[in-house]
């Protein structure tokens, strides 16, 4: 394994800058991971840390931890948030029209296998990418 | 943080987003498009040379505006969008809609 990266935040928008410097670091520091792969699983990350941020209640009070472990044939994340549980999760993704409602399709097209889980009273967020 | 900064050439308004495009940033540019569709600029150029990511609410606040634009008789274009905007784009679909042009001035060739 080639290193863990964690995030330990409040979920409101302005702390997703935490994410986006996290995988800046991810980026730095694993040359050999493909942008494009680097890419996409940042895409879905945000994504999914921006639903908590959205359905977070009361706003602005919810906590969540992100770990990332860049592994030899894979990028594995694991997000963790204090929300409340979600009904929705496997929405498709919307016509061209919509203005929302894309997040977590996004996310789900971005990455090779998206799981949630609700333990307790925590939201348990898997998300895997496989090395191209 | 994100910026736009609005242009004009010829009859079309470029808006140039500067940053990630995101949730935090998404409002900016819905206003920034409904102030110039408001002020009866309805042919839009969205300019995304200096946007490095975009997010599903970034997402949103395109198709609104090409909605706002079109509804008033224009229309919106983006323009240079970037290799992760690009991909986000083609995964959703959008590019059926929000077709990328190369440059602005390509954007603006012919309107």
């Amino acid at each position: 394994m080639a290193g863990e990266y964690r995030v330990d935040t409040l979920a409101v928008p302005e702390t997703l800058n935490l994410l986006h410097d996290l995988l800046d670091r991810v980026r730095e520091e694993n040359p050999d991971v493909e942008s494009t792969d680097l890419m996409l699983f940042e895409t879905a990350v945000i994504e999914i840390a921006n639903n908590v941020v959205e359905h977070g209640v009361p706003p602005g009070t919810i906590r969540y931890t992100f770990v990332l472990d860049v592994e030899s044939d894979r990028l594995l994340g694991r997000l963790s948030d204090g929300g409340p549980p979600l009904h929705e999760h496997e929405r498709s993704m919307p016509g061209t029209d919509s203005e929302n409602g894309r997040g977590l399709a996004l996310a789900r097209v971005a990455l090779d296998d998206l799981g949630y889980e609700r333990v307790g009273d925590h939201n348990e967020w898997t998300m895997v990418r496989r090395r191209r | 943080m994100m910026q736009v900064h609005t242009s004009t050439i010829g009859d079309a308004t470029v808006l140039r987003c500067d940053g990630r495009l995101t949730m935090v940033a998404a409002p900016t540019l819905r206003s920034a498009i409904d102030e110039a569709v408001s002020g009866g600029q309805v042919r839009l150029v969205v300019d995304l040379a200096g946007t490095s990511f975009v997010d599903s609410s970034g997402l949103g606040a395109l198709v609104a505006g090409l909605k706002r634009a079109r509804q008033a008789g224009g229309d919106l274009r983006i323009a240079s969008a970037q290799e992760q905007v690009r991909m986000v784009l083609n995964l959703t679909n959008l590019d059926r809609i929000l077709e990328p042009f190369d440059s602005v001035g390509d954007a603006v060739h012919g309107w």
